[in-house]
């Protein structure tokens, strides 16, 4: 029974990880095609890669979309938790609705909805446009990660501020705020790592300056080859780096 | 800095909830009141009023001179420590209590400097870099009251302020509280629903129920002459015999109590529990059956049943060097000065 477990384990683990491994595993590969047998280990691809300025820039498109979009949907995120939270508002339950409802709708659909209004209004494709889809779609997680964990401890801290005479927006920015740190950290990041990776959006709403996935994409239509790999294996460990970070900062501040 | 209280006829509804009925209520400067009741009895509504929470449908609250009906919290001369303290996790002590100060726009050096002089006066001086997480509740508190303190308001409110500390602890900090006030001379308004607290801190007792202001007065004089059978009951425990009253004299199954003042009517004597003596002074309450008794360390604590009326149980409170065994008869009488006599109020 007990290696029954074991195995089901190994199996588990095997099907979520076996495609990473094999893909970083294959982006050593010392030659020009990434299927097995592996013919030992060799960093000539993640030199290519690092030397190829489209791939580099695509790095740097990547990075500053996801940044600028994930600070934008934690801080609307915020202002419309803490109106929610700490308000009474006509229809607030109706907009706590409307607030998290994006997230039901498919990304294909949110980008080409975008992409007709900006058609019809002349607004030029660019990473603006790639990080406002961004935004729509990081709103609603931010939002309810914020809005969760906004409790009634936090109300009573204002309230202490405010009768020591801060105004509105001394509460917000020396009180709630910082109070609301972990939170805030946990959606940022989350929407860090979303952005980061997403396809469709960024691909219908860029044209000259791209994001990484709509690189790796383009490169991929010439085939398979194990600078793949290696461009692959970066994104991934940049992604893993922004996890890292939420679980070091934040999740092991709130256990102790 | 300290200032006078007055409130005038304030009255507030939460929805249809009558919440505070016509409190009418002054307050010297520099005194410490007590609001005690129940909960729900609207003190803390009181509290929240008078710090600007709430607004109140009706009447007027002046501090000082000044009508602070409409006045924000942060714009009152008052602050309030609240129930739960409401600590900025995120900041230290120091920050925590100098935060006021911050507000009003006091330099870095000089509320720093002011908010150790207030660390100091709790008891906390070493500690101002600690996060509140790494303190116990009783130095919470202590901080929570320093914070309030730092701005040197003319009113502080404090909102049940030791109901989360053990009763050991809540005893210690009563006695520390009184003193800070009388060094600071600050108006302090305590809201509790603890009669031993209230009676160990306050210059003066408001005891309220069902939002309206049952008495008030001296500690001493509120238990010993409450002005409503609530009052009475509230303050501590209390016999009550059933009583009748015809011509200026109350009838009771044990003695029949002259009263004057009061009309005819069925009416609950009031006895408490150690006005009851074996002495033979005053008036006598005649004999009465030993039902059980404990010993208390400063008193011997007994049930006792009336001879002449055996449907009561009385609860004396006798010396503690004689312990009663059950079934004994002891003679019984009280003081007229320590009976009360109330109305029976028509329902």
């Amino acid at each position: 029974m007990r290696m029954a477990a074991w195995l089901y384990l190994f199996v588990a683990f095997g099907f979520i990880y076996l495609p990473v491994v094999t893909l970083v595993l294959f982006s050593f590969q010392d030659g020009t095609i990434p299927v097995p047998p592996f013919n030992g280990p060799s960093l000539g691809w993640y030199a290519d890669v690092l030397a190829d300025d489209d791939v580099t820039d695509a790095l740097l498109h990547s990075l500053l979309v996801a940044i600028g979009s994930s600070a934008t949907a934690v801080l609307f995120g915020f202002l419309a938790a803490y109106g929610l939270a700490r308000h009474v508002l006509p229809g607030s339950a109706l907009m706590r609705v409307l607030l998290i409802a994006p997230l039901t709708v498919s990304y294909l659909i949110v980008g080409l909805g975008l992409l007709i209004v900006l058609n019809r209004t002349g607004v030029g494709l660019s990473l603006i446009t790639a990080g406002i889809g961004h935004v729509v779609i990081n709103l609603p997680l931010a939002f309810a990660i914020i809005y969760a964990s906004m409790g009634a401890q936090h109300e009573n801290a204002e309230r202490a501020a405010r009768d020591l005479g801060a105004s509105e927006a001394k509460v917000v920015l020396l009180v709630t705020a910082p109070m609301l740190a972990p939170a805030l950290a946990a959606a940022f990041f989350l929407s860090v790592t979303l952005s980061w990776d997403e396809f469709i959006i960024a691909f219908l709403l860029t044209r000259f300056d791209i994001t990484l996935p709509v690189e790796i994409w383009s490169m991929l239509r010439s085939g398979l080859s194990p600078r793949l790999n290696a461009i692959g294996s970066v994104v991934f460990l940049i992604s893993v780096t922004a996890v890292l970070l939420l679980e070091f900062t934040v999740l092991r501040r709130r256990r102790s | 800095m300290t200032a006078s209280v007055r409130l005038e006829a304030l009255n507030h509804w939460f929805g249809t909830f009558h919440a505070l009925q016509d409190i009418s209520l002054e307050i010297n400067a520099g005194e410490y009141v007590t609001l005690l009741g129940p909960s729900g009895c609207g003190k803390t509504t009181l509290l929240s009023v008078l710090g600007g929470f709430i607004d109140p449908s009706q009447g007027t609250v002046f501090i000082g001179d000044a009508d602070m009906t409409r006045v924000p919290p942060a714009k009152r001369p008052t602050t309030t420590m609240f129930q739960d303290y409401a600590l900025f996790p995120h900041m230290n002590l120091r920050d925590n209590v100098a935060f006021g100060l911050r507000m009003a726009g006091v330099a870095k050096v000089e509320r720093y400097r002011k908010a150790d002089e207030k660390l100091d006066l709790v008891g906390l001086k070493a500690d101002g870099a600690k996060r509140p997480h790494e303190l116990s509740g009783g130095q919470r508190q202590r901080v929570a009251l320093a914070r309030a303190l730092a701005v040197e308001p003319e009113v502080l409110l404090l909102d049940e302020p030791l109901g989360a500390l053990d009763l050991k602890l809540r005893r210690a900090m009563q006695d520390e509280l009184k003193d800070i006030q009388r060094q600071v001379g600050t108006t302090f308004v305590h809201v509790t629903h603890d009669q031993e607290e209230a009676m160990a801190i306050s210059d003066r007792i408001v005891v309220m129920n069902a939002g309206r202001i049952e008495d008030e007065g001296p500690p001493s004089r509120i238990y010993r002459e409450p002005a409503s059978l609530f009052a009475a009951d509230f303050m501590g425990e209390m016999n009550h015999i059933p009583a009748k009253v015809e011509a200026s004299v109350a009838h009771t199954s044990l003695a029949s109590v002259p009263v004057a003042n009061l009309p005819q009517g069925a009416a609950t004597v009031c006895i408490r529990p150690e006005a009851i003596r074996q002495d033979g002074e005053g008036l006598a309450l005649g004999q009465a059956t030993v039902k059980e008794a404990t010993f208390f360390g400063t008193y011997t604590r007994a049930h006792v049943t009336p001879v002449t009326a055996p449907e009561i149980v009385l609860v004396a409170h006798l010396v503690p060097t004689d312990l009663p065994k059950p079934g004994a008869v002891l003679h019984l009488s009280v003081l007229p000065e320590d009976i009360r006599v109330f109305m029976k109020e028509i329902a």
